[in-house]
């Protein structure tokens, strides 16, 4: 279980003066619930496309233990994406045509031809675990609750040591949302993985454990998460 | 790597496009194959038909027009050929038989030929389907399409099919056989005695039409002026006939016989060499379509690559989420590349059938005006065609599925 850490890493895009994104350091430790905040435009979502080895900086270090994202090629960074993280996002981006399984499989589909049957019964297993009762139904015919709930099953498959959430609750009413956020904590905890989430949501942010906040790009508060009580126990 | 069931659930939901590529690609497809298809099928058909004749000898004049008029009966007149050539053909002893063939009437638009008993035997492949061939001036034998029985009646119309015409009241031929099928024009001939044909148009002898309705003879032996029988050998004014064929008996006589009667004021051809002749020009017009052809798959892979393109930029989200997910660059585009070839792929496949069947129709409709049976059938040529198209389509699809390989991953997925 590796720990994240960030050195000197700079990214920045043509046409504007200020970087989007400058981290002189940043480290994560390994099981970390971490909530990133900060306003539209803040650099979140460029961060967290460099932590799971989407994009490159212009320069620094990302690493995952050991291992150096800015140093491995496109295809070594698939795969090190397909085996170690998994990925919840706001709009859900699942398949219409598959069922609620196939869209679970789907990830693992592109690494093998022949699916592990261990595999699949774990899916099976994540699914009711995510409480979606019909895992073969077609993914477009859930609510969106369920529907999110299918992605977090998905992104958790591959037993991954990292999970990442972009807005996971953004999309969704009170009610499905606090099933999600519920959901991403307790499968992080039990898997022991890293859990990193950008939210504008405040209840989301009150079950993660440490609070980063981005503005402009920088980071501009890094503290860990006073909790109330309920939530705290509800992460427990 | 590709999962099979995300590739079919994804054309399901782009199935407007995927449904427009798949009918380009069969439409351009089937008109190459149906080119094709049709092209062998015309080029097999007139062969076969050409087979039963060796030697066709006539008056000087268009070898190709002699050829059309005696092998595939079209409807043209020719420049007779003086009867003694007829005679001296008969006799000669290279000549296994030497069939006159005299055209001029016709009956409900089929033509009526005049000839020997022998060739009704030879044309019609060696033996009757049932009866007899004829053995008097009003007999006839009729082509196996022809839509008449045994003892109907034919009332000759003097013209050629298609002309205008006076009914010869004079004579009706009873038909006392019918050819087996040869797949040829002469299935819808009408076959009569060429001195029949001779005397109602008023050539050769002087006698009275003999009639049964009248209760004379049976047969009607000895009413030429110099002959009491149908056939060879022929009397010293023998009438000119159009053309006729000739059987030779080795095929080196069949060429020291053409070799002989090529000078005018004779024309003689082996109906092979003017199809050859025939079939290069054909074989232009094959070239012509088929560069249509070509022509029309080119804006196909044009059309593909643009619809391709379209349908990439809707997915653009899509596939960036595929990579988040962590699916390697060369699965999306085998993905891409897969459902291109896919849509194409069936589109082959139907226009394989579609021009399969377009060929057959125009065969048939060709069949039904000409009698000529053309022979529809694929060949290693068109496994060629469809391969050669398979291969282009799959370098087009090339173009989406290496924009969508670098296409850039990230998370920016808001769509």
């Amino acid at each position: 279980m590796p720990d994240l850490s960030l050195e000197a890493v700079r990214v920045s895009f043509p046409g504007l003066a200020a970087p989007a994104l400058e981290i002189p350091a940043l480290r994560v430790a390994a099981g970390t619930r971490l909530a990133v905040t900060g306003p539209s435009g803040a650099g979140k979502t460029t961060l967290i496309n460099l932590m799971v080895g989407l994009t490159r900086p212009d320069s620094g270090r990302i690493g995952w233990g050991e291992t150096d994202l800015t140093r491995l090629g496109e295809g070594r960074r698939d795969r090190f994406r397909a085996t170690h993280v998994g990925l919840v996002m706001q709009n859900f981006h699942l398949f219409p045509g598959l069922s609620a399984l196939e869209n679970v499989l789907l990830p693992a589909r592109f690494w093998s031809l022949r699916l592990d049957p261990a595999l699949k019964a774990r899916a099976l297993a994540l699914l009711e675990r995510v409480g979606v009762r019909r895992p073969r139904q077609k993914v477009e015919t859930l609510s969106r609750g369920e529907m999110q709930r299918v992605a977090v099953a998905r992104a958790v498959l591959m037993s991954p040591e990292v999970l990442v959430a972009d807005e996971p609750t953004a999309s969704l009413d009170a009610e499905a949302g606090d099933a999600v956020a519920g959901l991403l904590c307790e499968l992080a905890q039990e898997q022991s993985a890293t859990l990193i989430v950008v939210t504008h949501d405040a209840r989301l942010v009150a079950r993660m454990a440490r609070h980063l906040t981005l503005v402009d790009g920088r980071i501009v508060a890094d503290v860990p998460v006073v909790r109330a009580h309920g939530a705290a126990e509800a992460v427990e | 790597m590709i999962p099979f069931g995300f590739i079919l659930a994804d054309l399901r939901r782009l199935w407007l496009g995927a449904v427009a590529i798949v009918l380009l690609i069969a439409l351009a497809t089937a008109l190459g194959i149906a080119v094709q298809l049709q092209e062998r099928a015309l080029r097999l058909g007139s062969a076969r038909a050409a087979d039963r004749f060796d030697l066709v000898v006539g008056a000087a004049g268009s070898e190709t027009q002699l050829v059309l008029s005696s092998v595939f009966l079209q409807a043209a007149p020719l420049p007779l050929m003086d009867g003694s050539e007829l005679r001296a053909l008969a006799e000669d002893p290279r000549v296994a038989y030497a069939a006159p063939v005299g055209f001029g009437d016709s009956f409900e638009g089929l033509p009526i030929v005049g000839t020997i008993a022998a060739f009704a035997l030879e044309a019609g492949g060696g033996a009757l389907a049932e009866g007899q061939v004829f053995d008097a001036l009003d007999e006839a034998v009729v082509g196996a399409l022809v839509p008449l029985r045994l003892s109907g009646i034919v009332k000759p119309m003097h013209g050629l099919p298609g002309e205008g015409g006076h009914t010869h009241s004079e004579i009706e031929y009873h038909v006392v056989g019918r050819m087996a099928p040869t797949g040829t024009p002469w299935d819808r001939a009408i076959l009569v005695p060429i001195e029949a044909v001779w005397r109602l148009h008023g050539m050769g002898g002087d006698h009275v039409w003999p009639r049964r309705a009248e209760g004379e003879a049976e047969h009607s032996h000895g009413i030429a002026a110099a002959s009491d029988h149908l056939g060879s050998p022929w009397p010293q004014a023998t009438p000119g006939v159009p053309a006729v064929i000739v059987k030779a008996r080795t095929i080196a006589d069949a060429y020291r016989l053409r070799a002989q009667y090529r000078k005018p004021p004779t024309l003689a051809v082996f109906p092979a060499e003017v199809l050859v002749r025939l079939y290069g020009t054909l074989g232009d017009a094959r070239l012509l379509l088929g560069g249509i052809a070509l022509g029309a798959q080119g804006l196909v892979i044009v059309a593909v690559m643009l619809v391709s393109a379209v349908h990439l930029a809707q997915r653009r989200g899509q596939i960036a989420a595929l990579r988040a997910l962590g699916a390697p660059r060369r699965a999306i585009f085998t993905l891409v590349w897969s459902e291109v070839m896919a849509l194409v792929g069936v589109g082959a496949m139907l226009g394989l059938v579609l021009g399969f069947l377009a060929a057959r129709a125009v065969a048939a409709q060709l069949t039904r005006q000409s009698g000529i049976v053309l022979p529809v059938e694929f060949a290693a040529d068109d496994l060629a065609f469809v391969a050669m198209m398979l291969a282009v389509a799959a370098l087009a699809a090339l173009v989406p599925a290496v924009m969508a390989y670098r296409q850039p991953a990230t998370l920016g997925l808001s769509a």
